[in-house]
Formats: C-alpha cells, sequence, structure tokens
C-alpha cells in the first residue's frame, strides 16, 4: 500500500524502480515516457534527486576529459576522406 | 580490378559524404581512447576509411556510426596483430572490481561538493579502474557513445556494457563519498 501511494504520488515510480533504471535514465537510454515518470518522481523525491545529483554530476565531471581533436588531425582526416572517395581507396598513396 | 562505372563511382561519393565524413570526428575520438596516442589513432581513422570505402557497396545505410565502430574494431585488431591486441584482451571472466568502504570516509556531506577536487577524485579513480571498465566508461561517458555502439566497438552484449559501466560508477561515486565530496549512498 505505501509503495502504492508513493508511486501514485511521484510520477508512477516508486523510489526502487527509479534506482533501477536511474543509470539508463541518465544516459538518455530509456523510453520517453519512462523518462517522464523518472523526470517527476526526481522533481518530487529528495533522496532520489540526490542520488541522480551525484551520477549526473560523475558524468559531467567525465565528459569534460573528452580529448581535444586537434582541428589540424581532423583537416588531414577529411582530405583523406575526400581523396578515398574520388580516388578510390589507393592507400600506399595516402600518406601519412 | 574493377571495370569504371562512372554512375557507381558517384553513387560511392554520395554515401562516402552522407554516411562517413560526418563521423569523422566521433571516429577521432573513439580512436584516441583505444590506442591512447593521437598518432595512431589517426592512423586507424586513415584505416577505418578506406575499409569503409571497400564496404560501401554492402552497407545499406541503416547506423552508419555503428557500421563504422565496427569496422575500426576489425582494423584495430589487425593494427593489434602487429602490436598489443587491445580489442581483444576482454574476457568476460568475473570482475574483480572490489568496492570501496565508504566508512573509510573523511566526512559524510549532506550536498555533493563540486569543483576542481571532485575532478580530480573522478580522475584518479578513472585511471585506477581496470582498462575493461575503463575502457566502457570512456567511450560512453567521455566519447558520447550509446550502448548499442560501445557494445559493437567492444563486441560484447548490450547489458555487459550496462554492468560494467554501473559498477565503474559506483566506484567513483564511493571514492567521492570517502573524500567527503558526495553523500552516503541512501539505502
Amino acid at each position: 500500500m505505501k509503495r502504492w501511494l508513493e508511486r501514485r504520488m511521484m510520477g508512477g515510480l516508486d523510489c526502487v524502480q527509479v534506482l533501477a533504471v536511474l543509470q539508463r535514465y541518465l544516459d538518455a537510454e530509456v523510453d520517453d515516457l519512462t523518462a517522464r515518470k523518472v523526470r517527476a518522481h526526481l522533481e518530487r523525491c529528495r533522496r532520489c534527486g540526490m542520488e541522480h545529483s551525484v551520477y549526473l554530476e560523475i558524468k559531467h565531471s567525465l565528459s569534460r576529459r573528452s580529448p581535444t581533436v586537434e582541428p589540424e588531425a581532423l583537416a588531414r582526416l577529411r582530405a583523406v576522406a575526400t581523396h578515398v572517395s574520388e580516388h578510390g581507396p589507393q592507400g600506399d598513396s595516402l600518406g601519412g | 580490378m574493377e571495370q569504371a562505372d562512372p554512375a557507381r563511382d558517384e553513387r560511392r561519393r554520395a554515401a562516402f559524404a552522407a554516411y562517413v565524413v560526418p563521423e569523422l570526428d566521433v571516429l577521432m575520438r573513439v580512436a584516441i581512447s583505444l590506442t591512447r596516442h593521437s598518432q595512431d589513432a589517426e592512423d586507424l581513422v586513415q584505416d577505418t576509411l578506406v575499409r569503409a570505402y571497400r564496404a560501401l557497396d554492402r552497407f545499406d545505410g541503416a547506423y552508419p556510426r555503428a557500421w563504422l565502430l565496427t569496422i575500426m574494431r576489425n582494423a584495430e585488431i589487425n593494427r593489434g596483430r602487429r602490436r598489443r591486441p587491445v580489442l581483444l584482451e576482454d574476457p568476460d571472466t568475473p570482475d574483480r572490481l572490489v568496492q570501496e568502504q565508504p566508512s573509510a570516509g573523511l566526512g559524510n556531506p549532506e550536498e555533493l561538493v563540486t569543483g576542481d577536487q571532485f575532478d580530480e577524485v573522478v580522475v584518479a579513480c578513472l585511471d585506477d579502474l581496470p582498462p575493461r571498465y575503463r575502457r566502457v566508461v570512456e567511450l560512453v561517458d567521455i566519447d558520447g557513445l550509446s550502448y548499442a555502439e560501445a557494445a559493437g566497438l567492444l563486441d560484447i552484449p548490450v547489458g555487459t556494457v550496462m554492468s560494467r559501466l554501473h559498477r565503474a560508477r559506483s566506484r567513483i561515486r564511493d571514492r567521492l563519498t570517502a573524500a567527503g565530496l558526495a553523500p552516503r549512498r541512501k539505502a
């Protein structure tokens, strides 16, 4: 009864259900309906909201580690792509 | 030797421009994660481009990124035969990712404490993770791949990507709690 009430008050999902999908929600790997229900729960439940905040901040911190692709390297690869698409994979002439 | 066929060549050019060129940036990021060396990464992407062109006639146009990542995987394994085959070192044996004990922590904050120290703990913990856990975190959280794309690249089930990712993040979270930068996990 308690979990039923909790689900009803918290967007249709209780805390156990939210924690089970929280990581996939963070990675945008749940369907739209589930995402809406999780979002509604997180807005009302402080404890689950804190769990979400911790993992979201970890994810943001990791994303700041994204390697910088040097523009020169990208330009070289675009040139290779152009060469390959126009002349075929004449591998030996691609240089390096 | 293929016979000249201007219409086929034009189709290939259009397909290459539509499916391959837009993914160059992602391919380079993933290649850096795989090789940990920018010149090796560039060579790997070049190999991938050549292989993609050769396979273009057999590609149906669905999920070009996943298709390219599979090609990159094969290229990396092939290159690995000449050195250390990184992507072949991924046995699905029981993990030994021991959970840390948050009770050893410095404090028990009620709120998150973010900032430089937070990032330093996250990076230190990432570097300490066993390679197969670290690789999944790098592909999903740093390179921005979906679970399915990471699974295809590593040739492991999507469920394995999820479990490794979740365990790795949980490990990072426990390290943050131990450092007094995140609240204790809820029961």
